[in-house]
């Protein structure tokens, strides 16, 4: 049988990965150990598949054809895209997949009832899901099963569409008859802005977000994030503060409990979130 | 209103190196071919599609105020103006303030396609 062994939350930041070298900038230095602690809590968790959740950039999927969430179901993916090559320095890799895991959460011959989810079979991670694997399990050697989330492209699935999406992959892997350890991932941004007059600016645009954001997280009150964070709410924290929602699933999926950890660790690019919890 | 077209052109821009330098040598005759292929009544544009005179003077004059102010969607055309001052153009930190800058005025346009 399967079983949730941890759920991790962590940033994608995708200038970190030309930043955060040896010697380690003094500002980055709590990210990298913050990266460090939570590779650690992923490898003690042993898992056997991962499933992630992270929002495409627009790299692969664009709005000739945006689907809300969308189910990787390839036995092998590549990640990243050239321009994430050329801008960022990231390196291309592939990683292996887990098709058997990624049918269960799409209910193999026919979608689950209540949910819409796109699928592919040649799903291609950008750095939302590379940069935090390169940092969380370096290997690549754990069969992933990535969702990715529309957090860029208005119309969004609201806030409870996340929740419902987190419940989803905790009740399904309950009951998966696979025997598979699961890690579930999430990443995303607190308060944050790219594309517009507040980007880059050392800070969080919405510190104010940020702290409600970290109090849901805390106390494992999903229903007090779908709540807060309205399309309004989340723009007014920033223009792509959107991402936070791949939070929310994560919170579902872990159970709604407490997690171990909840951190913003303040670095040059903005407050960075992690968060772990144990099996549920 | 063409907003999907803004970033469709943006997003084909920045993801091929080929498409980029392309547009970076002559911003004029890339916008005239895309459009043309844009409005071919063949796939991948069964239902055509063109920019407005605006739109194609914006980028003509790589104008990432004026595209700003018509609805790009931010994280596309942050991009976009990375993508086309290059890796060894203006220092990102530089560009970022530019950027901030004419922006600003404009607030939040709505980007919604």
């Amino acid at each position: 049988m399967a079983e949730i062994v941890c759920a991790l939350g962590a940033p994608h930041t995708p200038l970190l990965w030309r930043t955060m070298v040896d010697p380690v900038p003094g500002d980055l230095a709590e990210v990298a150990a913050a990266f460090d602690r939570s590779r650690r809590r992923l490898a003690a968790a042993e898992p056997d598949a991962i499933v992630f959740v992270a929002s495409d950039h627009f790299r692969q999927l664009v709005t000739s054809n945006m689907p809300a969430f969308m189910v990787g179901k390839a036995p092998s993916m590549r990640g990243t895209h050239p321009n994430e090559v050329r801008e960022f320095g990231l390196p291309v890799r592939e990683v292996p997949g887990d098709p058997d895991l990624a049918r269960d959460l799409l209910g193999r011959h026919q979608l689950p009832d209540g949910f819409d989810f796109a699928f592919s079979d040649e799903p291609w991670l950008d750095h939302a899901f590379m940069v935090p694997l390169l940092y969380l399990r370096p290997q690549l050697d754990v069969p992933l099963v990535p969702i990715f989330t529309n957090c860029n492209a208005p119309p969004l699935p609201g806030a409870a569409r996340f929740a419902a999406l987190g419940e989803h992959i905790r009740t399904t892997i309950q009951r998966s008859s696979l025997e598979r350890r699961v890690a579930v991932l999430a990443t995303g941004h607190l308060a944050f802005e790219l594309g517009g007059p507040r980007q880059l600016s050392g800070g969080s645009p919405g510190p104010d977000f940020d702290e409600e954001a970290l109090g849901w997280i805390r106390a494992g009150d999903v229903a007090g994030a779908v709540a807060g964070c309205t399309y309004e709410r989340l723009l007014d924290a920033g223009n792509l503060t959107f991402q936070f929602l791949n939070f929310i699933a994560l919170m579902a999926a872990a159970g709604a409990g407490p997690p171990e950890l909840a951190e913003a660790v303040h670095c040059r690019f903005g407050p960075e979130p992690f968060m772990t919890w144990g099996s549920t | 209103m063409s907003r999907y077209m803004i970033d469709k052109l943006m997003w084909e821009i920045d993801r091929s190196d080929e498409a980029l330098d392309s547009f970076v040598e002559d911003p004029a005759a890339f916008v005239a071919a895309w459009e043309g292929a844009a409005s071919a009544p063949e796939p991948p544009y069964p239902l055509g599609g063109s920019l407005t005179g605006e739109e194609r003077d914006a980028f003509e004059a790589w104008d990432y105020e004026r595209l700003y102010a018509l609805g790009a969607h931010p994280y596309l055309l942050w991009h976009f103006v990375r993508a086309i001052h290059g890796p060894g153009g203006t220092p990102v930190g530089e560009l970022s303030e530019a950027f901030k800058a004419a922006v600003a005025p404009h607030g939040y346009p709505e980007f919604a396609t």
